[in-house]
């Protein structure tokens, strides 16, 4: 029971909601459109009907247990895998069922759990590649480049080969690559602190907050920690064992009996 | 910077000397250096499928056997002129690597390398067996590009082509489609999260590197007067290999050294060819096991050192290397 109250606990000190009102009350429609979400691997059910949808300029936190399908979910909106009922559409445009590069194409961007960066490329031309699919001239890709990488502190690192970098550093250059997409308006990150330094996450953090105030991107960002989701996103969604189970502030979140029971291993 | 430097002032460096080489010559070594300008074609065409896009292709050869054939049957089979067989098969051949490009799209590593090599085997043994048409192991009499048998014109004709071919790669390694190609070898899905499109551009470095491979294999047709199977022997893929390892797989002049400098030791050692063969494998394995750049990696350090001198900053560019 103690266990219990000390995660109510550290629900309750950090939720208080933050000056969302606008964004969620706005009238317009999502700008990603989750319907009846269904995937199924096998015999396995990996997400079943989940619905969720993003305002334009939100962050949204999705957190839950490990294997509840979060990785999943982004799989399938960025296009990687097929899904197997429901539908996705993003900016009224239905996506399912695109390439993932089309996709891409339309300024949805994602992070891998595991960095994938491109080991035998620079830093910098590692930057260049997602600008490049665009009709950005080189001189523009370099010129922008150089400018992320300064302001993560990786121009140090510039002419290095990717395959030289730390772990930490490889997610922030996997990050910061996104950022290269000169028309990025959906950004979906697979757990961006896990393994990563404290000042690396702090250069995260600052990147993800000049973006969306600056850009007005939107973010979809799966984590497990719950002081930085606090921090960072202005509503959260909880999913387990496939289901979405709550969703709202992080005050809602943490005081919804279902989400305490799926954190407590209630099987 | 220094890389490119380096890179473009050997290159240039190489061309003047391969421009008056000849003057010098015995017919007999202009002739091998035409052949040898020919495997430049097919290494640095190879470099760019194998070394800077990731698709080990073992069918490289044969896209030459087909492109010779083809000009060789149209002209002797349907009387058309010479310039016509050497187009047709330039778009046939454009077309044939488009299909294998597409059926190995999904593939990677070892599958398709099995794959291509069973395109290969098909078409080398389509033509033994259909001798009438294609004259079999004795292959086919097919005129000659100037008709004569100097070499001195055809050391011309593969020079021009063989750095035709090395400048289209350079420029497409240094374009925007050289990052794509490069990406996609790293990591293809990323690649395609980025907003590449994988399928089109490997299906463009299958297109791009066959199409080329294929015209140098006409042109050896009609170099040689003859067509033959022997050009489709997997012995011709594994040179192009050893030529690219030796030389230094994804650097552009790598293919150029390592097919030159092998060439010219396959025609030393040419009265033991056992021993040539064991060579040039052990060299292979030595450059795989130690020193993955090869040859021009190798040059390059002496190179540095030259420059910078054993103390100082040598030091620190050896460390860099690590
Ligand atoms: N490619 C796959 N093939 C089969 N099962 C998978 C695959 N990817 C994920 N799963 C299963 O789907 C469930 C959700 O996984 P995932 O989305 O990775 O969870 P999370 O990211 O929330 O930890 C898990 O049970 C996992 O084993
Ligand atoms: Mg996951």
């Amino acid at each position: 029971m103690g266990k219990t109250e000390n995660l109510f606990l550290f629900f309750k000190k950090w939720s208080r909601g933050k000056g969302i009102e606008e964004i969620m009350n706005s009238q317009s429609r999502p700008l990603l459109d989750i319907k009846n979400l269904v995937k199924d691997f096998g015999g396995l059910r990996a997400l079943s009907n989940v619905s969720l949808n993003i305002q334009k300029g939100e962050i949204r936190g999705l957190i839950g247990p490990n294997g509840s399908g979060k990785t999943t979910m982004i799989n399938l909106i960025t296009g990687i895998y097929n899904i197997s009922g429901g539908a996705i559409y993003f900016s009224q445009d239905r996506i399912d069922g695109l390439q993932p590069n089309v996709i891409a194409g339309r300024g949805v961007i994602r992070t891998f759990q595991i960095p994938r960066v491109f080991k035998d490329m620079t830093v910098l031309e590692n930057m260049m590649v997602p600008a490049l699919c665009q009709q950005q001239s080189m001189a523009e890709a370099k010129a922008r480049a150089e400018e992320l990488l300064e302001f993560s502190l990786l121009t140090r690192m510039k002419d290095e080969p990717a395959k030289n970098l730390s772990g930490g550093q490889n997610m922030l250059l996997q990050i910061v690559r996104g950022f290269m997409k000169k028309d990025l308006r959906l950004y979906l990150m697979d757990e961006p602190f896990s393994g990563v330094h404290e000042s690396i996450k702090g250069i995260i953090i600052k990147n993800i907050k000049a973006m969306n105030q600056e850009k007005m991107i939107t973010f979809l960002i799966v984590s497990h920690e719950m002081t930085t989701v606090r921090n960072l996103c202005h509503r959260i969604s909880v999913l387990h064992k496939g289901e979405l189970i709550s969703q709202g502030t992080m005050e809602e979140v943490a005081n919804d009996p279902l989400v305490i029971d799926a954190y407590l291993g209630g099987e | 910077m220094l890389k490119y430097r380096f890179n473009s002032v050997g290159l240039l460096l190489l061309l003047l000397i391969a421009i008056v080489l000849p003057f010098y010559l015995a017919d007999y070594w202009i002739h091998s250096l035409t052949v040898a300008l020919y495997y430049v074609i097919m290494a640095v065409t190879w470099n760019l499928l194998g070394g800077y896009t990731g698709q080990f292709s073992l069918s490289h050869h044969t896209f030459a056997v087909i492109g010779s054939y083809t000009s060789a049957l149209l002209i002797i089979r349907i009387g058309t002129p010479l310039w016509m067989g050497i187009v047709s098969s330039c778009i046939f051949n454009a077309f044939i690597s488009l299909l294998l490009g597409i059926l190995c799209l999904r593939m990677r590593g070892i599958y398709l390398a099995l794959t291509t090599w069973a395109f290969a085997e098909i078409v080398k043994s389509y033509i033994r067996m259909d001798f009438q048409f294609t004259g079999g192991d004795r292959g086919l009499n097919t005129p000659l590009f100037f008709k004569t048998i100097d070499p001195l014109p055809y050391y011309y004709l593969f020079l021009a082509f063989a750095v035709i071919t090395i400048l289209i790669i350079a420029i497409i390694m240094r374009s925007r489609i050289g990052y794509y190609i490069r990406a996609i070898r790293n990591d293809e899905l990323a690649a395609q999260a980025m907003g590449v499109n994988t399928v089109r551009w490997k299906v463009f470095s299958f297109m791009v590197a066959s199409v080329l491979a294929s015209m140098a294999g006409t042109l050896y047709g009609h170099f040689i007067g003859l067509v033959s199977p022997v050009l489709g022997e997997f012995s011709e893929m594994a040179f192009i290999i050893i030529f690219v390892v030796i030389g230094g797989m994804r650097s552009q002049a790598g293919p150029v050294v390592g097919t030159i400098s092998v060439r010219f030791l396959a025609e030393v050692l040419r009265k033991w060819p056992e021993v040539r063969m064991v060579i040039f494998a052990s060299v292979v394995i030595l450059i795989m096991r130690f020193f993955n750049g090869g040859l021009i990696e190798f040059l390059r350090k002496v190179y540095q050192r030259i420059r910078h001198g054993k103390d100082g900053e040598s030091v620190s560019v050896f460390q860099k290397m690590e």
